[in-house]
């Protein structure tokens, strides 16, 4: 991650631009999942869909630029754990991730 | 009164004191989690409640939590609003929406009908004035509500308004963040779910809900929190990003994550 350089401090990244935004990610079991579509209501930024009929409703993300900021609300609420977030989100320069390690569930010490 | 009050809590007291007697608090090394740290642990927002309303009881229960809260300098520098009423929240998720399309207009290029260029230099000016609040995330939230893709209080039967004492010692927003978190803790020890909206700033650039609402000098709306019965089982341990700590410990420093 490092340090900020000036330019970055002062490049403010646009919204829209797929080039530099990268949106959350989630990894969906296919076999697991049953299509009971919880995680696509409780999802805030609607990032995730049902769709197929009989066995084969599943939950998918929208391909096109989901509007996911990883906050694993689909994953607490799978009662199959078959959805979990593989990649976090990302905004480069002046919003960029800091300080940050890997995905950790709460640990015992 | 004064008397037996005292002497009920001296009571008390010492009943506390037999029960840590000979206890050492801090656990052993691995121990599992008490109750306390399993509610902060699993507590996730939830944004998908049942149709039934929370009984007047629990939530004073819950805003009795908040009025508790550390504040700086004893301030408490809150005050608390319960809508309840759905044709209320409707209103308001209504006139929340009506501000996002205005907000798109003027800010969001890519489908303004002013064109490119004037929507774009005015987001480009604003992003560095309020890089809090429009930061890409709460721009598509700001994008989904005007699409109606989300609603403001998730279809929560209860709201409770945090309204923030604008005369408040030190730093009055942290109080209320400590309050708040006061409530939904002890709102999800109680089965319930909540979630933190500060996207009620829409609702405040006009007088219309100060007004209806009755908020005056010398407080204004700050927060909200939503309560109700979640559907579903949305509280559970998840996985998230561990956090650089320094560590300034025998003349040395070292990182842990």
């Amino acid at each position: 991650m490092g340090e900020f350089t000036l330019f970055e401090m002062l490049r403010i990244p646009t919204y829209d631009n797929e080039d530099y935004a990268t949106t959350g990610r989630v990894t969906i079991d296919l076999e697991k999942c049953n299509g009971c579509g919880l995680c696509a209501k409780v999802c805030p930024g609607k990032a995730l869909y049902v769709a197929g009929e009989g066995k084969d409703r599943k939950a998918h993300m929208h391909a096109d630029f989901p509007q996911c900021m990883s906050c694993n609300d689909c994953a607490a609420i799978c009662e199959r754990d078959a959805i979990f977030v593989s990649v976090p989100y990302f905004f480069p320069f002046f919003f960029k991730t800091q300080g940050k390690g890997e995905f950790s569930p709460p640990r015992k010490f | 009164m004064d008397d037996e009050l005292s002497t009920e809590l001296r009571e008390m007291d010492d009943e506390l004191d037999e029960m840590l007697e000979g206890e050492d608090l801090a656990p052993p090394q691995g121990d599992d989690w008490n109750p306390v740290e399993k509610v902060i642990l699993e507590r996730r927002s939830v944004r998908k409640y049942k149709d039934k309303q929370v009984p007047e009881s629990v939530v004073r229960r819950i805003l009795e939590a908040g009025r508790f809260a550390p504040s700086a300098g004893n301030c408490q520098p809150w005050k608390f609003i319960v809508v309840r009423d759905p044709e209320l929240i409707d209103e308001m998720e209504r006139d929340a929406r009506r501000m996002c399309r205005l907000f798109r207009f003027f800010m969001d290029w890519r489908t303004s009908p002013l064109g490119y260029w004037i929507p774009w230099l005015l987001a480009q000016t604003y992003i560095r004035l309020l890089h809090h609040e429009l930061h890409p995330i709460p721009m598509g939230a700001v994008f989904a509500i005007s699409e109606g893709n989300l609603s403001l209080f998730h279809g929560a039967p209860t709201v409770v308004f945090i309204l923030e004492d604008f005369r408040g010692v030190s730093k009055p927003k942290v109080d209320i963040g400590c309050c708040g978190q006061n409530m939904v803790l002890a709102a999800h020890s109680m089965g319930l779910g909540t979630c933190w909206v500060g996207t009620i700033k829409l609702l405040t650039f006009t007088p219309k809900w100060r007004r209806r609402l009755g908020v005056k000098f010398p407080y204004k709306f700050c927060e909200a929190v939503t309560i109700g019965y979640p559907v579903g089982h949305p509280d559970g341990m998840i996985p998230r990003e561990t956090v650089e700590t320094d560590w300034y410990e025998d003349g040395r420093k070292r990182t842990t994550f």
